[in-house]
């Protein structure tokens, strides 16, 4: 083992770790480095050694730095220069990781240190071992006097106590490794990331400085404009100068040669053009010359104002406020009735510090609704928005802060609120043993996209429990299909862009029968129906008020109501409760049967008509005003009705004693209802969900 | 008792079989029809008697009324016998077509020369029904009666004697009130002397009158146009009338356009098959 200057970084397990394995070396006389050396050392591989760092190859830019020994300590590698140069380069990262995959890859069994070698030299081998000197010696050697007081132990178990310790030690070494490794990848991670941090402050001051480089190369190009202008001012002055002065000279010239010429004329003449001279000379003269210099040799000193350069140089330090966040569409499904989840994401490699996310429901035009904007920061890349309107649209936009400023909002996205939940009308639901229609309210102002419903049987031994479901519905009902004989609970949800409501209220239902309700839009106004929507009543009326306008969905003539019965084929079954002593009408009737005719007075309508003269009971049968004749000596006092859309029958039976009164054969190419009807005061009750009775599979 | 394969012809699956014995009650070989349903080869299956009316054999309603197609479908076995004993040289027996041969009104004479043989009544209720126990595969505790005319008569008067033996009782155009129409007062008179109180124990009017039990469901068809109607024979409204006083539970239909014939018997047997279904196979 060599002995190295430590880096900084070492940690003194590392050179305890270093001192055992010397000891446990030279204890087995495991002198020899090369033994062990050489199955670290690879002459093209950085040299590992047990304890310390591998040495890094840098193919690097300036090969003048030459192989960077690692366990130089930081200063030394300050003192050579700034240029760490190949610093983070793919090569050197791959170098480190093939340096570590060399070590890792060694089972721990490999390593020479754990071969524990035979004493090859039988004659005076040492057969005990002297603890306190540390050394094996000879039996006889004890009596010596240098090991006469000292602990012997058996060789053996000398032996095998040092083999546990050296086991004991690689394990830690293991661990050691380990560690190590783990910890230089992740120094390899925060190189990485300090090379992009200076990539990006790189950028960033290249920019700042070209702008301020920029600026300046500008002012300089306009102050010489401004000087240059200056100059070509003055000349342009002066020049004027020198013309009108050169005009002046030629003037005085002319005047004095023609002095001259007078001068030398005769006296008579002369006087006459001397006086004309003479004046003119006074008025040339009179005239002042101006010779003043009109511009100044001199061109003004130039203020240069630098103070946006200053500015610009100030701000070289500082980041740059970032860039408009990009606000994500909706995802689907994530939103509640109440709430939202907004996600957005940076542009580019901003620093921000914080998001500032304001929201306002979308203005739907009518007036009085422009709401106040509403505004949350968060530093998350995401936000979750309560206290929202269900099936709302709500408009979004995001906007970066960091120490710089803000940044320009991001652009608008608008997210919507789930609706809220629909409300089943319970007291309407008509099933039968195939299938149930369910209708509902939306619970929402506003339109909602679809609706979904949700059908669990009830739990029973064969029956999972397992929740089906009915999607894309475009209206307000459903007409499901179902087992027979098994119950159901059914919700209903409402969707739009956002999600699913919640679950409605639950309705239940048994395909056991049929069930249908009456219906009080057809409800004749002198009956009255419970609440429950199964019984008729006509009370006494002392006097008879005025018919009712005549009217297509209401009976007006006839007192009778129409029964809610799904709209699904197959068989039906259902019981009346009748007074014996009232007159009674029971049957079926198509939808548009007229209803101003009594039941059973034309082909839209199939029914038993009962009627009480004391002591007689008649029994009609009637379909398009005939009848058969048909005596019945025990009267029904409940009266159960099969229909079957198969077969095109109806049958009416004596539900008491199981006893079949008569049986139309009716074509039903629409879907019939229940009808009821009462001549005289009385009261009808409907028994609803009785499956069909055996008496009555006969017919 | 030895019985006697007359005939067998395949009908709707099933089997129309002719047999002829020795009867105790009659004291003289007698014919009856029985028909086997498929549902018969593999298990027992309820009994459905029919009787006759004035003129019949066992023939005329195997071979005119088509009930083999409902009897079928619905696992009935239907026994038919013959309307009264055959070749007993009796004095006037052929006299009349409605009194005497084929015309036993389902009586047991208690008159002389008539007494030793004419005693359908109990040939019907008895030794006919045990008879057809131990040969066919028939279930002993569900028995229905049916019938036309005099049978219908027979059949009426055979379950309300008989409260609880036969599960459902039906009739076609059935002679209601015998005691005083004149089919019924010359047979009555022939058969059982003129004390009229001995009468009533075979009027079925009567015998509601004092039917203990209400159990019955009796189903009467009636051709609207039938004659013995309109000449006073068969009085249904008394008989009805005599139900509504008792409660025992009757639908009467009166069949417009249709006679006394087994055209009429024909168009509703199926009705009548399965209202007896619906008691026997329960």
């Amino acid at each position: 083992m060599t002995s190295e200057p430590r880096g900084a970084a070492r940690g003194p397990s590392q050179r305890d770790l270093e001192e055992e394995v010397d000891e446990l070396v030279h204890l087995y006389g495991l002198e020899d480095d090369d033994e062990l050396g050489d199955e670290f050392v690879n002459e093209n591989m950085p040299r590992i050694e047990v304890s310390e760092y591998p040495a890094y190859v840098v193919p690097g830019r300036e090969p003048a730095v030459g192989q960077r020994d690692w366990r130089l300590s930081g200063e030394a590698a300050e003192a050579e220069d700034l240029s760490f140069g190949g610093w983070g380069s793919e090569g050197q990262c791959q170098d480190l990781r093939e340096a570590y995959r060399y070590t890792h890859g060694r089972a721990s069994e490999e390593y020479e240190c754990y071969v524990i070698p035979e004493e090859e030299d039988e004659e005076e081998a040492p057969d005990v071992f002297c603890v306190t000197c540390k050394t094996p010696i000879r039996a006889l050697e004890k009596v010596l006097d240098e090991h006469k007081e000292h602990e012997v132990t058996p060789l053996s178990k000398a032996l095998e106590s040092a083999k546990d310790e050296i086991h004991r030690n690689m394990y830690r070494l293991e661990k050691q490794i380990i560690e190590m490794e783990n910890f230089a990848s992740h120094l390899e991670e925060v190189f990485i990331t300090v090379e992009e941090n200076f990539g990006r402050q790189e950028q960033n001051f290249e920019s700042h400085y070209n702008e301020i480089l920029e600026t300046l190369a500008q002012k300089y190009e306009e102050k010489i404009q401004a000087l240059v202008e200056k100059k070509k001012e003055k000349l342009e002055a002066l020049y004027g100068q020198l013309v009108s002065c050169g005009e002046n000279l030629d003037t005085c010239k002319e005047l004095m040669e023609t002095v001259e010429e007078i001068c030398h004329e005769e006296k008579v003449d002369f006087i006459k053009d001397a006086v004309a001279m003479a004046d003119r000379l006074r008025k040339f003269l009179e005239t002042k010359t101006d010779v003043e210099i009109s511009a100044q040799p001199a061109l003004e000193d130039q203020t240069l104002d630098f103070s946006d350069v200053e500015q610009l140089l100030g701000s070289i330090n500082t980041i740059p406020a970032p860039s408009a966040p990009v606000i994500n569409p909706q995802a689907p499904n994530s939103a509640t009735g109440s709430s939202v989840r907004v996600c957005w994401s940076l542009y580019s490699d901003d620093t921000v510090e914080s998001y500032q996310l304001s929201y306002r429901p979308v203005r739907d035009g009518s007036p009085g609704t422009d709401h106040a904007e509403s505004t949350v920061t968060v530093k998350e890349t995401y936000c979750s928005v309560a206290n929202l309107v269900p099936n709302t649209q709500y408009e979004f936009r995001v906007t970066a802060q960091n120490r710089a400023g803000l940044s320009p909002a991001s652009e608008c996205a608008v997210y919507m609120t789930a609706p809220s939940p629909p409300v089943i009308k319970s007291k309407e639901v008509r099933s039968c043993e195939e299938a149930a229609l369910i209708c509902w309210e939306s619970g929402n102002l506003n339109p909602v996209d679809s609706y979904t419903v949700e059908l669990i049987q009830a739990e029973t031994p064969g029956a999972s429990g397992v929740t089906e479901s009915v999607v894309g519905i475009p209206t307000c009902e459903s007409l499901v299909q179902l087992q027979p004989r098994q119950s159901y609970t059914i919700y209903v949800r409402a969707l739009n862009v956002g999600g699913p409501s919640a679950r409605s209220e639950p309705a239940t239902v048994h395909t056991t029968g049929s069930y249908f309700r009456l219906n009080e839009q057809t409800c004749h106004p002198w009956l009255t129906i419970s609440e429950d929507g199964l019984t008729a009543v006509r009370s006494e009326r002392k006097t008879p008020t005025r018919e009712p306008p005549p009217s297509s969905t209401r009976f007006t003539r006839c007192v009778a109501v129409m029964g809610n019965l799904i709209p699904v084929r197959g068989h039906h079954y259902w019981e009346v409760e009748v007074d014996e002593r009232s007159d009674y009408t029971v049957g079926v009737a198509f939808e548009d049967v007229p209803k101003q005719e009594d039941l059973g007075a034309n082909c839209l309508s199939w029914c038993m008509r009962h009627t009480w003269a004391s002591p007689r009971h008649k029994y009609e049968f009637l379909h398009n005003k005939t009848t058969p004749d048909i005596r019945i000596t025990v009267a029904p006092k409940k009266i159960g009705i099969l229909l079957d859309y198969e077969n095109s029958k109806l049958s009416f039976f004596n539900v008491d004693i199981s006893q079949h009164l008569y049986t139309f054969s009716c074509q039903l190419h629409q879907f019939v209802h229940p009808c009821f009807s009462l001549e005289k005061p009385g009261c009808l009750k409907i028994h609803n969900g009785i499956s069909v009775p055996k008496h009555v599979t006969f017919y | 008792m030895a019985l006697k394969q007359i005939s067998s012809n395949k009908c709707f699956g099933g089997l129309q079989k002719v047999f002829e014995h020795d009867s105790v009650e009659l004291n003289c070989k007698m014919k009856f029809a029985i028909y086997l349903p498929p549902k018969a080869e593999t298990g027992k299956c309820p009994a459905l008697y029919w009787l006759s009316g004035l003129t019949c054999t066992e023939q005329n309603f195997i071979s005119k009324s088509g009930y083999h197609q409902a009897a079928s479908e619905h696992g009935l076995v239907v026994i038919a016998p013959d309307t009264s004993p055959r070749g007993c040289n009796i004095k006037g027996e052929d006299e009349s077509w409605d009194f005497g041969t084929g015309a036993g009104f389902y009586v047991d004479a208690t008159e002389h020369p008539w007494k030793t043989n004419y005693r359908m009544y109990s040939y019907v209720t008895e030794e006919l029904p045990q008879l057809i126990n131990a040969n066919f595969p028939v279930d002993p505790q569900r028995m229905s009666i049916f019938g036309h005319s005099m049978g219908g008569h027979g059949a009426l008067i055979c379950a309300l004697k008989n409260p609880g033996k036969y599960k459902s009782v039906s009739a076609f155009a059935p002679i209601c009130n015998p005691v005083i129409c004149p089919w019924g007062k010359k047979a009555f008179n022939g058969y059982l002397g003129a004390d009229q109180s001995k009468w009533k124990a075979y009027d079925a009017t009567h015998l509601v009158k004092s039917f203990p039990g209400s159990q019955l469901d009796i189903l009467i068809d009636q051709g609207k146009d039938d004659q013995f109607l309109s000449d006073g024979q068969l009085l249904p409204d008394n008989f009805i009338a005599a139900c509504t006083e008792k409660k025992i539970p009757v639908v009467f239909r009166l069949q417009e356009g249709y006679d006394h014939s087994y055209y009429f018997i024909a168009t509703f047997i199926t009705d009548h098959i399965r209202h007896h279904a619906k008691y026997l196979n329960v």
